[in-house]
């Protein structure tokens, strides 16, 4: 008798789920997706700084950016005395109105530990995307027991646009003791308000995913981007109203930026031939100019050098040839320019990367397009 | 995809812990020899107060940094294991072999998929807002049926309790996969099938041994 009314309470429970779920046949679409017509696209550096180091945290690293309403941007990077680093935190700072804000923690492992439940052993590679009325989702890296390749994601939240941050959970990613899964790239905005998180895994085999969220930052599915076991880091773009690429990080011989095309809201992605410009295993960024056109950031470097001291910049029209249109970054052969993040705020292009794992750089550029624009 | 509530995961996190503490713990006890409830009980007691304590002085706080919580099939198992040494019958299976058998091929499945050797998105589909529960529920009916004719009846008692913790709370994790098993238990049924596949093969009923040759 009691099994039967456990097993009926189960049907009931389960029946007021499907009653609240939303109507899963059609997935959500892309937020700004404009056919590409970039004519005579043009990038003019306006200006270059850093952001102000922590103190006591000489290495820096892995910073991403997160548009505001307003005008306004987040950066988010690790800092500590250097990469995996007991002393490691995830620091933020704030643009507006042309300059940043100080610097200010806003995870560390003890917090993270805090807020989970259970101990973290190694932060890093924070990722964020801010909602239209000004909430930020910090989604961070937290290893468990063994480096990198023991590393779970957690998802944090801010009310108040950035200031502080509340842990909400841990993203159950993997049966495997819920390990070895990343965030490293920028989110995709929906236009229902929700968002696609771009992670990847990494023990052995890697490989690419995507995690779609509703508008209050609950996720909604999973998806396995491609069938290719060497691939991380993917930068999702939409392309078109029915297309959307991801780029990424390629760790195989083939040492070209990869990719993977979905023509069906991302539930599902082929493996299509890699783009014409060299990836020694090296992070990438790409966005989807308002006004049309594409820009994508890269390391370049001598075969097998696996180098990072020369950073790219490529444009495209169509995301499907590009072509060089300046570096923003060369030093010696063993300086590091790497793991950018970009966005656009009005006409200007903002690019943060890794300075030398010491800094984080950061570069604006003037938006024009039309040949011989001022 | 419906998560649970981060702060029953917490608790869960806690409680699971203790049980498989304790039933470990007695498991290894009882070696020398059947264990006196009142040494059962205070070692019971021992990890529920360990889990009690706060941050960092509770066992979950360490064992969730690497393994995360156990599965919920796990937590039952390990309670049915309590209650047997309760009961002073620690030997009987807990898990039979055809259980065993569905678990390590389930979770082999599972985990060539979860490291990429393929691409089914066998884990995703644990997150189905409609497939895994209506599976959750059919496989709880099949253990009604089970312990109604008193086939393997704990073992489906401890499977149907993992069931509903899932389609009540969406414990552990909010995917059914993590609710069935977890990587200590594929390891257990896994060996359950490799003693099975070993085992000499005994005289079937009705043959006759052949008379030794003189």
């Amino acid at each position: 008798m009691l099994l039967a009314l456990l097993l009926a309470g189960s049907l009931a429970a389960e029946y007021a789920r499907w009653g609240r779920a939303a109507a899963p046949s059609v997935p959500a679409r892309l937020a700004h997706v404009q056919p590409a017509a970039a004519p005579q696209l043009q990038l003019v550096r306006q200006s270059a700084s850093r952001l102000d180091a922590p103190p006591g945290a000489p290495s820096a690293h892995a910073s991403a950016l997160a548009t505001l309403p307003g005008d306004q941007m987040l950066a988010f990077w690790f800092a500590g005395s250097r990469e995996s680093a007991p002393d490691v935190r995830i620091y933020s700072s704030r643009w507006a109105d042309g300059q940043w804000g100080p610097t200010r923690p806003v995870a560390s492992r003890a917090s993270l530990g805090e807020g989970l439940g259970f101990a973290v052993r190694r932060i890093g590679n924070p990722t964020a995307w801010a909602a239209p009325d000004g909430t930020v989702h910090l989604f961070v890296v937290a290893t468990g027991l063994g480096g990198w390749a023991a590393s779970r994601v957690v998802h944090l939240v801010s009310a108040d646009r950035g200031d502080s941050f509340q842990v909400r959970r841990v993203l159950p990613m993997s049966p495997l003791f819920n390990t070895s899964v990343m965030v490293r790239t920028t989110p995709v905005g929906l236009s229902d308000g929700g968002w696609w998180l771009p992670l990847y895994f990494e023990l052995g085999n890697r490989y690419p995913l995507l995690m779609s969220f509703d508008a209050a930052g609950d996720p909604r599915w999973i998806a396995r981007i491609g069938e290719r076991t060497s691939l991380m880091q993917p930068a999702v773009i939409a392309v078109s109203p029915t297309e959307v690429r991801a780029w990424m990080r390629d760790a195989s011989e083939e040492r070209r930026i990869q990719q993977a095309v979905s023509h069906d809201g991302g539930l599902s992605w082929v493996d299509v031939p890699p783009l014409d410009l060299v990836n020694d295993n090296t992070s990438v960024a790409a966005l989807k100019l308002r006004e049309g056109g594409f820009v994508l950031l890269h390391n370049i470097g001598p075969e097998g050098s696996a180098a990072r001291n020369v950073l790219r910049l490529s444009v495209s029209d169509d995301a499907r040839n590009w072509k060089h249109a300046f570096d923003i970054a060369a030093g010696e052969p063993l300086d590091e320019y790497s793991y950018p993040g970009v966005q656009q705020l009005g006409d200007e292009l903002h690019v943060t990367f890794t300075d030398r794992r010491r800094t984080i750089a950061h570069h604006v550029y003037r938006i024009r397009y039309g040949e011989g624009a001022p | 995809m419906t998560l649970p509530e981060p702060a029953l995961q917490v608790f869960y996190a806690r409680a699971a812990w203790a049980v498989v503490l304790a039933a470990v713990a007695a498991s290894l006890a009882a070696r020398r020899g059947r264990l006196p409830r009142p040494a059962l009980a205070a070692l019971a007691l021992a990890c529920a107060l360990a889990q009690a304590l706060p941050g960092a002085w509770a066992p979950s706080h360490w064992l969730g940094l690497a393994f995360q919580a156990p599965a919920a099939f796990t937590t039952a198992l390990a309670a049915l294991a309590l209650g047997r040494h309760w009961l002073g019958r620690p030997r009987n299976a807990l898990l039979p072999l055809p259980l065993a058998t569905a678990l390590a091929l389930a979770g082999a499945w599972l985990y060539l998929d979860a490291s990429g050797w393929v691409a089914h998105g066998a884990y995703y589909l644990g997150f189905s807002p409609f497939s895994a529960p209506l599976s959750a529920l059919l496989l709880g009916a099949v253990c009604v049926l089970c312990i109604a004719r008193g086939s393997a009846a704990a073992t489906a008692g401890a499977l149907f309790a993992a069931l509903v913790l899932f389609m009540l709370l969406r414990l552990p994790t909010g995917n059914l996969w993590d609710a069935l098993l977890d990587p200590f238990l594929w390891a257990w049924a896994v060996l359950v099938c490799a003693k099975a596949a070993r085992a000499p093969v005994r005289a079937r009923p009705g043959t006759r041994p052949s008379p030794e040759s003189p």
